[in-house]
């Protein structure tokens, strides 16, 4: 390159087109290995790249690609996995989301009704007791009720101290003291279980009729949320659509608990590890679930609506109760289509010592 | 203070079980549990290694953390140990733990679990010190006589070490640099080191020397 007289800078002939190629050159140069490696099929073609044995031993040792387990002289369950990943995430679907998440649960819902009775206080049966008692329970049916839901007062407790009692309990019992109830629990919890799971079948066949939903009936009792919450008090026929979803969710529930706990309460099958931390967030979950909702019949069925518990402890409701709560059932019985017939309160002996003109001993 | 930590080098286990037998005579653990195993992967193929695997005493303890009788402590040697007397052998540190290291003896109806046994770095449990107590509970407590973990002691090849971890790690470093790449070269040469190299620290048979 040289400058002329004017200033100009004289430059090589065709220079342009060799820049050009150039510039082309560099764009596709560094696919050439892409192309050939292509084309005769494998990566491994480009010269230079080995794979690290290192690398592919420690992927295989912390099996990050798949589940694969080794050969071991030790007869044991998972006994050939050398690390699990998956134990982690179950650390920490436990000490970071099921502790915190279901104290919010449990304690707002128990929170949810403490105010609802400071506001509200107990529904009252509006037109006073009548006298006359209907029979809303057979015998079965409350027997079968009672041994259910001691079982599961019981599995419910057990679980739930086990659950907290490290942070509850640890600092009243002390260490040695609540290994003891820690214990107790644990065995109670696992038998009990049992009876759980006999019970849970013969409860959904014994109440499946009456919770079956009548959606003409049931959505409009959802739509006014059972008139709690001001408004008049929906139609609801022997069982109201709340009932009913109890029913459902303690039924399917009960069925998902029963599932897991079985899956949980016998390790001498041999599951693997991920089993049994699936089977206990599974357990859990229903168990949250089911519990919150047995706070809203715990409330309503004892110091929520007055002449309720009667139903279960003794049989019979007052006629008043029934109109005020269950309008459909009521006209069905006394149009005497229904199969239950309106009975005399008994006249002496019983639960009701006092007879019929007495009040009722929780007025 | 000394951190202790178990490491197993896999390019020198020939997967022999000394240590798992060692284990178990020394600590006379219960009937179907194991506290160390050895497990081979790519058994029979290129690339086969076998690791010899227990509790690996771990500073954020999984087992510790899903506790619920918070049965776990640490000691100042960093061994994760546990009080038998508070376990109630629900399964929980098994479900936790990556290593499977937690295991239980059957105990009752149903193979329901009974107290958990673990690895304890042959560092016994929280009663007195070689105590028949603890020897029944949680086996021998060698650190307490100034010795370490019997499986590493019986290691043939080396392969286990056992002990403060900034000795095991230089043990393994000075390995490494022999060998040159993870995995590349083999050999009993690079396993070993050459005729020369034999008696240089870390080498001689101890796997977690004091000079």
């Amino acid at each position: 390159m040289e400058t002329n007289r004017q200033g100009h800078t004289r430059y090589p002939p065709h220079i342009g087109r060799w820049l050009l190629a150039l510039l082309l050159l560099a764009l596709v140069l560094p696919l050439l290995p892409y192309a050939v490696a292509t084309m005769e099929g494998t990566s491994a073609a480009i010269s230079g790249v080995v794979h690290n044995p290192g690398a592919d031993y420690w992927r295989d040792v912390r099996q990050r690609d798949a589940p694969m387990a080794g050969n071991t002289q030790v007869r044991g369950v998972d006994s050939g996995i050398l690390i699990s990943q998956a134990g982690e995430q179950w650390r920490q679907y436990r000490t970071e989301k099921l502790v915190p998440w279901s104290v919010v649960a449990l304690g707002g819902m128990l929170g949810i009704f403490v105010l609802y009775y400071l506001i509200r206080g107990k529904i009252r049966i509006e037109a006073g007791r009548s006298g006359q008692l209907l029979r809303r329970y057979t015998t079965p049916e409350m027997v079968v009720h009672w041994l259910l839901a001691a079982s599961f007062v019981i599995l419910a407790l057990s679980g739930l101290i086990l659950l907290y009692g490290r942070w509850a309990l640890i600092p009243l019992l002390g260490p040695a003291g609540f290994s003891v109830t820690a214990s107790v629990c644990k065995y109670l919890h696992n038998y009990v279980g049992l009876f759980f799971t006999v019970l849970v079948p013969i409860a959904f066949f014994l109440y499946l009729r009456d919770s079956l939903f009548n959606f003409k009936v049931d959505l409009k009792w959802f739509m006014r949320a059972g008139g709690y919450f001001g408004g008049k008090e929906p139609s609801a026929e022997k069982v109201n659509a709340g009932q009913k979803a109890w029913y459902w969710v303690a039924m399917l529930g009960g069925f998902v608990l029963i599932a897991s706990g079985l899956t949980l309460d016998f390790p001498n099958f041999q599951q693997g590890r991920e089993w049994l931390q699936d089977a206990h967030v599974i357990h859990t979950i229903a168990a949250v679930g089911v519990i919150a909702f047995f706070i809203v019949h715990l409330y309503l069925a004892t110091v929520g609506v007055e002449g309720a518990l009667e139903a279960m402890t003794t049989g019979h409701v007052d006629a008043n109760w029934a109109r005020q709560h269950h309008d459909l059932w009521y006209k069905e019985l006394q149009s005497g289509r229904g199969q239950q017939t309106v009975e005399k309160p008994p006249l002496s002996g019983g639960t009701h010592a006092g007879g019929v003109a007495s009040p009722a001993p929780d007025d | 203070m000394a951190r202790m930590k178990f490491y197993c080098d896999s390019e020198r286990c020939i997967e022999c079980n000394a240590c798992v037998t060692a284990c178990k005579n020394e600590n006379e653990v219960p009937w179907g549990v194991n506290r160390r195993r050895v497990v081979t992967i790519n058994d029979g193929s290129p690339g086969e290694r076998s690791l010899s695997v227990a509790c690996m005493h771990c500073s954020d303890a999984p087992c510790a953390a899903v506790c619920p009788v918070d049965c776990f402590y640490t000691t100042d040697d960093g061994v994760v140990l546990h009080d038998k007397d508070i376990c109630i052998g629900c399964g929980y540190c098994f479900y936790a733990c990556p290593f499977g290291a937690p295991q239980f003896p059957a105990d009752g109806a149903f193979g329901s679990r009974g107290k958990m046994d673990k690895c304890t770095f042959c560092a016994g449990g929280p009663e007195i010190d070689n105590s028949a107590e603890e020897h029944r509970k949680y086996g021998s407590n060698r650190l307490a006589e100034g010795k370490l973990p019997l499986c590493a002691e019986m290691c043939a090849t080396k392969a286990l070490l056992a002990g403060d971890g900034d000795t095991v790690s230089d043990i393994y470093r000075e390995r490494v640099t022999w060998r040159g790449a993870a995995g590349l070269s083999s050999g009993w040469g690079v396993a070993y080191g050459k005729d020369r190299d034999r008696g240089s620290r870390g080498l001689d048979g101890r796997a977690a020397g004091k000079d």
